[in-house]
């Protein structure tokens, strides 16, 4: 079966057969690179960051999310405010459901205990501590006024 | 031991119960209550999780209670979640009881609509009911009983009360009643938990009520101090503190002077070089020492108040040949057996005295304060001071335990990296345990050495060990890659630790630790003799002479302390004490601390690599090895540079 690569820079398709420029060139057999027929740039194969030095190296790319001003994030809470849980915020299904066996799901009121150094939040009589990222996951709504001063 | 896989016995009928329910809610102190002999932990296959099982008699009737470890949803998500449920499978006729903490009514009730699903006979114990009272809050069990359609009992297990209204209710054990609300198949688990909480909400809505008190009780407020960004600081210097004190002062110092000078070397030790003697005779004279021990309570490393001195006048292992006389063979194998038992290197006079007389005092004091620490709730508190940190390295605030664990012995932590949930942090951790984290062992040994240096050069070693500690962390989770696990960490109130509770705890692990290590004890001081016998110590100390001479800057004959090092790095340590004290003292304060960190830096023991290659793979081990030793010097050899360069 032919296989087909697609070349990260024009887009043109093309079977891989024809492509390995390995007669004439003087790296031979062993340039791993490709030449797109169409408009000639050379690419790796396959990128292949996953070496010990690129990790050791790599950054991983920022996240960025942006929502509306009534609704914050458990990380911009104050130490003692009361909100309710809107949503869980990204990541996996295990991690949203390791937090709802704790009670934390959307409708629940937690209470901020502290922020530094790390977040910890209270919900009914559980006291839960949770990594930064996870509680800036964690979007709320505060209730009005007049209930958060109760 | 029980095989957990063993035919329920009990199928007749309620001949079964089961205890389950949410993590740190007294469980265990109820099981305890419930029954009170013939207790039976086992293993389960694949997994570290232990079941412990008793019979006990209820109403004329003999039961058998097991008790199953806490898990907060039925889900095989984890081991301990997939025990229980293999748990309930395997005994199909048991009665379930499900303990709940009072004050946590809503996620006992989430576990309870899970349990409902079995359709199994079930009662509710609702346990630290004094405790839910006390912040305010009551609960109208006979409206909850109604409600689910099962007994409730309300008990507070420490002060075993309700254990027998407990014990009446278990016939009246009834299926509970299902909610109206079916839950959808197809949903996963978090959405089916979901549905569940809405339908828990709407029987606290008749059941639970709340008046928070004014004040908070006193333990709540120690509570709060202990993860707050500043008091926090205080309240971990001075647990810390604390615990140097117990562990390093009057474990290390007071209890091993005890033991080693005024039980052994005064007593034990001459008595076995006697009867050795009378067994194994040649013509020999022992030399004989005087030997004085002093006790009292320390208040800093280098004072303490008298209580009492004790002298003595004792024979010691070095001995001479009668002068003139030639030894025949037979005498000179009665010799070599002498040696090996109460020699310089012999099985009692340093393997077993050291053992008993020098790590035993400073392991039991360590692993008391560690159950103290433990019960009293401040791990997950210590846990959120050092979450940052421990996150630069890959880790988090969880792998707080077996670090700290490994203060104490570093095989036993090297075992409980198990908790960790991901591969990365298990490797990262296993690394800085085997590398940087000095046992209570070492420890002993290391505190006598830092009471020869002056206070800037302990601090040096304080900050190498620190630093490497972070830098090969962060190396090692960058090299191994993958997933750091997240950190969702429930912070249990602080508890008054039980003592009852702490000693059983204590002695597990001390039990654990003299079987596990007694026995390598006694090896490693058996290739030693060998190796001593042979005439080998010297030249292998050759061989290594430039690195420890050149790269070290330390004087030949420390080769041995490091070549002993590779077998157990606190014997190394005590070589390194022996060359840093005494009349013919050979190093120099610059030297002592390039010796000190190079030795803290090795690989614990054999024992700790076998448990890396049990618990990971002899590669991983190997590799682990690999790196370390080298390491050791290398930063041996920096400091010893830097300190020539600087001319400290």
């Amino acid at each position: 079966m032919a296989e087909y690569l697609t070349c990260s820079f024009c887009g043109f398709e093309f079977e891989k057969t024809d492509t390995l420029c390995s007669h004439g060139c003087p790296m031979g057999p062993w340039c791993g690179l490709i030449r797109c027929p169409s408009c000639q740039y050379e690419f790796p194969e396959k990128p292949q960051p996953v070496s010990w030095l690129s990790r050791l190296l790599g950054k991983p790319p920022p996240a960025k999310r942006d929502y509306p001003a009534t609704v914050r994030s458990v990380r911009e809470l104050k130490r003692g405010e009361r909100a309710a849980v809107l949503c869980l915020g990204g990541g996996s299904s295990s991690r949203r459901n390791s937090l709802a066996v704790f009670g934390l799901v959307p409708g629940a009121e937690l209470t901020v205990i502290q922020q530094q150094p790390t977040c910890v939040v209270r919900i009914g009589e559980t006291e839960l501590a949770l990594d930064p990222d996870i509680a800036r996951g964690i979007l709320v709504e505060q209730p009005e006024p007049d209930t958060a001063a109760t | 031991m029980t095989s957990p896989r063993a035919p329920d016995r009990g199928a007749r009928g309620r001949g079964t119960t089961v205890l389950v329910g949410n993590p740190n809610v007294g469980k265990s102190v109820l099981f305890k209550n419930l029954t009170n002999r013939y207790v039976t932990v086992s293993n389960y296959p694949g997994t570290t999780v232990e079941i412990v099982r008793a019979r006990a008699n209820f109403n004329g009737r003999d039961i058998e209670v097991i008790d199953t470890p806490g898990i907060n949803d039925l889900s095989p998500r984890s081991d301990d979640a997939r025990v229980t449920r293999r748990v309930l499978d395997e005994h199909r006729g048991a009665t379930i009881v499900q303990v709940a903490d009072a004050k946590n009514l809503r996620r006992a009730l989430l576990l309870t609509l899970q349990l409902a699903e079995l359709d199994r006979p079930m009662v509710l114990v609702l346990n630290m009911f004094d405790e839910l009272e006390e912040r305010g809050g009551q609960i109208d069990t006979a409206r909850l009983s109604g409600l689910l359609g099962v007994p409730v009992v309300a008990t507070v297990a420490p002060r075993n009360v309700g254990t027998s209204d407990l014990v009446e209710a278990l016939p009246q054990a009834r299926t509970p009643k299902r909610p109206e609300q079916a839950l959808p198949d197809a949903a996963d688990d978090y959405e089916r938990n979901r549905i569940r909480l809405a339908q828990v909400n709407e029987i606290l809505a008749d059941t639970y009520s709340m008046h928070q008190p004014a004040h908070a009780p006193a333990g709540v407020r120690l509570g709060f101090w202990a993860m707050h960004p500043v008091k926090g600081l205080a309240v971990l210097g001075l647990v810390l503190a604390a615990v140097f004190w117990f562990v390093g002062l009057l474990g290390a110092g007071t209890a091993v002077d005890v033991f080693e000078v005024g039980l052994f070397q005064q007593h034990l030790n001459p008595l076995a070089i006697r009867a050795v003697d009378v067994v194994l005779p040649f013509p020999h004279l022992h030399h004989t020492e005087t030997v004085a021990v002093s006790v009292g309570i320390p208040a800093t490393p280098v004072h303490e108040i008298p209580l009492g001195t004790l002298q003595r006048d004792v024979i010691v292992p070095g001995y001479a040949v009668d002068p003139g006389v030639e030894l025949s063979a037979v005498q000179k194998v009665l010799r070599f057996g002498h040696d090996f038992l109460v020699g310089e290197y012999g099985a009692i006079t340093m393997a077993l005295s050291y053992a008993f007389a020098i790590v035993l005092p400073i392991v039991t004091a360590f692993f008391l304060a560690f159950s103290i620490l433990e019960d009293s709730g401040y791990f997950s508190r210590m846990a959120i001071m050092v979450h940052r940190v421990f996150r630069f390295m890959g880790l988090n605030g969880k792998a707080v335990l077996p670090m700290i664990l490994g203060l104490g012995c570093d095989t036993m932590a090297t075992m409980t990296t198990r908790i960790l949930e991901t591969r990365k942090e298990r490797i990262v951790t296993t690394m800085l345990l085997a590398l940087a984290v000095p046992c209570s062992a070492q420890l002993g040994v290391l505190l006598a050495l830092m009471a020869t240096l002056a206070g800037p050069g302990t601090l040096v070693w304080l900050g190498v060990v620190i630093g490497v500690i972070l830098l090969v962390g962060w190396l090692t989770a960058r090299v191994v890659g993958g997933e750091s696990s997240d950190f969702i960490l429930e912070i249990p109130p602080m508890r008054r630790p039980q003592v009852s509770n702490v000693l059983v705890k204590t002695a597990s692990r001390l039990n654990w630790y003299l079987k596990e290590v007694i026995p390598l004890f006694v090896l490693g001081t058996g290739i030693l003799f060998l190796l001593d016998a042979a005439n080998l110590l010297d030249g292998i100390a050759r061989a290594v002479e430039p690195l420890v001479a050149g790269w070290l800057g330390l004087p030949k004959e420390m080769a041995n302390a490091f070549l002993i090092g590779f077998m157990r790095r606190d014997f190394g340590a005590v070589y390194i004490l022996d060359a840093a004290t005494g009349p013919d003292a050979v190093l120099s304060p610059h030297q002592i601390l390039v010796a000190m960190v190079t030795i803290t830096l090795f690989m614990p023991c054999i024992a700790n690599f076998l448990m890396i290659a049990k618990e990971h793979s002899m590669k991983t081990a190997w590799s682990m090895a690999a790196f370390i030793f080298p390491f050791a010097f290398f930063v041996g050899g920096l400091i010893n540079h830097i300190g020539q360069w600087l001319s400290i």
